[in-house]
C-alpha cells in the first residue's frame, strides 16, 4: 500500500503573462515531471507511487484547468505548446528533472526532449503518440468521436478490472456528473487540438536529437497505439531501452500497475 | 413574405432497416448504392428545384454535407449553379440561396468567395450567401479539422470573404489560419458591396448577437419545427434585437420547415408518411449524437447545460424512433390538406415574425412524381396565402437579393428564347 498523497495546486504564469498554468505537486525527492494524456490530469495510484520517491510536478494542459476553458486559445500551435512548457519548467526552477509522458503526454515529453536536449535528465514514454505508420493506424478519431461505451476497448486489455473501472468511473455524487463529463470532453478538445486527426508533427524526423537515457514502455495489446511503434521509438532514440508488457492494453497503470511501477521506478532510480 | 424551395439530396433507396445497422453521416457504406438509382437521386434533386422554380417559388435553397447518405451535396454551389443557369435560359426570376458553404470546414475560403461571386454574376445578382459554421461531423470528422478551432476558423474565413468581395484594391491577408500575398478575386459579386448574408444556426445567444451586430439575416435551421424550441429561440432573437436597437423587420428572419400537402389530411398521411419517416429514421435520426459534438466543438458550459436538461433540445436525439404522430403533433413536419398546411404555417409565421420561409418538400425516400405533386399543391394552394402576410406592415426586405424581382438578365434571356438571339433585349 502506498500512503495517500494529496497534491497541492501551484500556478505559474508563462507566455508573457498570457497563460496561467496549473501544476499539481506532491511528494519528496528528485523531481519528475508528468505529462498527462488526452482526458486531462487524473491523480491516480501510479502518481501516488511515484510521489513516494520523487517530487512529482504534473502540469495541466492549457484549457483543461476547471474554470479557465479559453486558456487554450493562448496556445495556437504545438510548437507554442512546447515553448510554454519549457518556460514553465524554468519558472519552476527545475534543473534537469526526469520526464514521464503518457500517450499524448508522451508525444509532448518526447518532442520537448528532441527540441531541448538538455531539458531533462531522463525520459519515460508510456505508449506515446507522435509517429504514424500506414501499416499500424492509430484509431484516435474513431475513439474520440465514437460511442462512449466503446472507450474501454481502446484503453484497456481488461476493461473489467478494478483499476480500469476506477479510471472510467463518473463522480459518486450524481450532481457532479454533468460538469465532469463536460470537463472531460473539453479536455479532449484541448489536447486533440494538437493531435488531430493524426498526431504526427514530424517527431520521427527529430527523435535522433533526444540525448538522455530513455525508457519506452508499451502494452502488447495496446488497441489505441499499436505496439509496433515501440520498436520505432526504440530505434530512433539512441541507447533507449524498450519494455513490452504482456497482457496489457494502452493504459499500463490500469492493466498492469505492478509492472508499470516496477519498470518506471527501476529506470528512474538507476 | 418570400417563400423558397429548400432541397437536400438524399439517396432515396436506402435498404430496409438501414438506420439499425449504419450511420447516415461519416461512415455510411457505399456498397448499398445502386449507381443507376444514385443517378436518379442526384438528377431528381435538380429536376425538382427547377420544377419549383417554374411553379412560382421565390427562390431555391441548397445545403452542403459530405460523407453523408441523407444529403449528398458536398458542394452546394454546383447544384445551385445548374439551377441558376437553367433559370436564366428559361426566364425564371428566382433567388438562389446557398445555406451554404461551411466556413469552419473549408480549407480554401477564397474558393467560396469566388464560387459565390460567380453564381451571383450568373444569376444576375440573385444570390443569398449563406455562411454556416458547419456541423461538427463535417468540420471535425470529414474535413478532420480540430474541433476547438472550428468557430475561430469560421470567423476568420467570413471576414476574409467579405473583404475579398468588396475591398477597393488587392490586399495581403495574414490570418491565423490563412495567408495570402495578394487577394484579388475575379469576378466579384454583381451585388455590391456583397450579396445578402444569411447565417444558419440553432439560435445560441452568441450566434444571435453576432448576427444582429452585423445586421445579417438569421436562418433558424433546426429540423425541430416551430413548436418544440421555436418559442425560446424566436423570443430570444427578438428580445435581443430590441436590446441592440434593431427593428422588428420580419425579413431579418428565415425559417426551414418540412411540409407535405395532398388533397385531404387523410391522403397526405397515406401518401407521405413512409417517406417522411425515411427522412427522420434513416436520415437525420441516423446521425450519431457523438458526431454532432466532437469534443471541443461545444464549450463545457454548453455541454453541462445540455446534460442537466436531460439531453439536446428538440427532436434530433429522438428522431430515430419517432412515430408519424410524434412528427406531426410537434409540427416537425406539417402535413395535410392545403388548408391545414397553410393554417399551421401562417399561425407560426405571424406569431414569430418570420419573413423568409424555406420549405422542404422532398424528404427521405419520396419519389420524384410525389415530390412534384407536393410542390404543385404547395405552390398553387398554400403559397398564395403566405405571400401577402407582411404586406400590410410595409417592411422592406433588405436581406433579399437585389436582382430578384427586377428585369435584370432573365428578361433578356426570355426575349432571346422567344425571338432568337438579339443584343437589344438586354435590360
Amino acid at each position: 500500500m502506498t500512503p495517500n498523497v494529496v497534491p497541492r495546486d501551484e500556478t505559474v504564469d508563462v507566455w508573457d503573462g498570457r497563460l496561467r498554468l496549473h501544476v499539481k505537486v506532491a511528494g519528496d525527492g528528485p523531481p519528475v515531471v508528468f505529462f498527462h494524456s488526452f482526458p486531462g490530469l487524473a491523480w491516480d495510484p501510479f502518481l501516488e507511487q511515484v510521489a513516494t520517491r520523487h517530487t512529482v510536478y504534473a502540469p495541466e494542459h492549457p484549457g483543461t484547468s476547471p474554470g479557465d476553458p479559453r486558456a487554450i486559445d493562448q496556445v495556437q500551435t504545438f510548437w507554442e505548446l512546447l515553448l510554454c512548457y519549457e518556460e514553465l519548467l524554468r519558472a519552476l526552477g527545475l534543473d534537469r528533472p526526469a520526464a514521464v509522458g503518457q500517450a499524448y503526454g508522451g508525444m509532448v515529453a518526447a518532442d520537448l526532449a528532441a527540441n531541448f536536449p538538455l531539458l531533462f535528465s531522463r525520459l519515460v514514454l508510456l505508449s506515446p503518440l507522435g509517429l504514424w505508420r500506414d501499416d499500424a493506424p492509430i484509431p484516435l478519431m474513431q475513439m474520440v468521436a465514437g460511442p462512449p461505451e466503446d472507450l474501454p476497448k481502446y484503453l484497456f486489455a481488461h476493461p473489467d478490472s478494478a483499476a480500469a473501472q476506477a479510471a472510467m468511473a463518473p463522480p459518486a455524487d450524481p450532481a457532479l456528473v454533468p460538469a465532469a463529463i463536460a470537463q472531460q470532453a473539453w479536455n479532449i478538445g484541448c489536447t486533440t487540438k494538437f493531435a488531430w486527426p493524426i498526431a504526427d508533427h514530424g517527431l520521427g524526423r527529430r527523435l535522433h536529437r533526444v540525448a538522455v537515457p530513455a525508457l519506452v514502455a508499451w502494452g502488447r495489446e495496446d488497441a489505441l497505439v499499436p505496439v509496433a511503434y515501440a520498436a520505432e521509438f526504440g530505434r530512433s532514440i539512441a541507447g533507449s531501452q524498450v519494455e513490452i508488457v504482456d497482457d496489457c492494453g494502452h493504459v499500463m497503470q490500469a492493466d498492469q500497475p505492478e509492472a508499470a511501477w516496477t519498470a518506471v521506478s527501476k529506470f528512474l532510480t538507476a | 413574405m418570400k417563400v423558397s424551395l429548400f432541397e437536400q439530396v438524399p439517396y432515396r433507396y436506402l435498404p430496409e432497416g438501414f438506420e439499425n445497422q449504419y450511420s447516415s453521416a461519416v461512415t455510411p457504406p457505399y456498397h448499398i448504392v445502386d449507381p443507376a438509382l444514385m443517378h436518379e437521386s442526384i438528377y431528381s434533386a435538380y429536376a425538382e428545384l427547377m420544377y419549383g422554380a417554374r411553379a412560382g417559388f421565390d427562390g431555391i435553397v441548397t445545403t452542403e454535407h459530405s460523407q453523408s447518405s441523407y444529403d449528398m451535396s458536398p458542394n452546394p454551389t454546383l447544384l445551385a449553379y445548374a439551377v441558376a443557369a437553367a433559370a436564366q435560359a428559361e426566364g425564371l426570376d428566382i433567388a438562389i440561396t446557398i445555406l451554404g458553404r461551411s466556413l469552419g470546414k473549408t480549407r480554401e475560403p477564397l474558393k467560396i468567395a469566388e464560387e459565390y461571386a460567380l453564381l451571383d454574376c450568373m444569376s444576375g445578382g440573385r444570390l443569398i450567401a449563406g455562411f454556416p459554421v458547419g456541423l461538427s461531423y463535417d468540420a471535425n470528422l470529414n474535413a478532420a479539422l480540430p474541433a476547438i478551432e472550428t468557430r475561430e476558423r469560421a470567423r476568420e474565413h467570413r471576414e476574409l470573404i467579405l473583404k475579398a468581395w468588396s475591398a477597393p484594391a488587392p490586399f495581403p491577408w495574414n490570418g491565423r489560419f490563412e495567408k495570402y500575398g495578394q487577394v484579388n478575386i475575379w469576378p466579384r459579386p454583381m451585388q455590391q458591396p456583397h450579396p445578402p448574408v444569411w447565417i444558419p444556426g440553432t439560435g445560441t445567444p452568441g450566434t444571435l448577437r453576432d448576427i444582429l451586430r452585423n445586421d445579417f439575416g438569421f436562418v433558424y435551421l433546426s429540423w425541430d419545427g416551430p413548436k418544440l424550441v421555436g418559442r425560446e429561440v424566436f423570443d430570444r432573437y427578438w428580445d435581443m434585437a430590441d436590446e441592440m436597437g434593431r427593428d422588428r423587420n420580419p425579413y431579418r428572419l428565415a425559417f426551414v420547415q418540412v411540409a407535405a400537402v395532398a388533397e385531404t389530411d387523410e391522403r397526405a398521411e397515406k401518401e407521405y408518411a413512409e417517406h417522411l419517416m425515411a427522412l427522420y429514421h434513416g436520415g437525420l435520426g441516423a446521425i450519431p449524437g457523438t458526431a454532432m459534438a466532437v469534443p471541443g466543438y461545444v464549450e463545457p458550459a454548453g455541454i453541462e447545460a445540455m446534460l442537466r436538461a436531460g439531453g439536446p433540445a428538440g427532436m434530433l436525439a429522438r428522431m430515430k424512433t419517432a412515430t408519424f404522430k410524434d412528427i406531426v403533433d410537434t409540427q416537425v413536419a406539417i402535413v395535410g390538406s392545403p388548408a391545414t398546411v397553410a393554417d399551421q404555417i401562417e399561425a407560426f409565421v405571424r406569431e414569430f415574425r418570420v419573413g423568409n420561409l424555406l420549405i422542404m418538400l422532398q424528404n427521405g425516400s419520396m419519389p420524384r412524381d410525389l415530390t412534384e405533386k407536393n410542390i404543385s399543391l404547395f405552390a398553387e394552394q398554400v403559397l398564395p396565402r403566405l405571400r401577402p402576410i407582411w404586406d400590410d406592415e410595409g417592411w422592406v426586405n433588405h436581406w433579399w437579393p437585389k436582382g430578384q424581382g427586377t428585369a435584370q438578365a432573365v428578361a433578356a434571356a426570355g426575349a432571346r428564347t422567344a425571338d432568337g438571339p438579339r443584343e437589344e433585349g438586354r435590360a
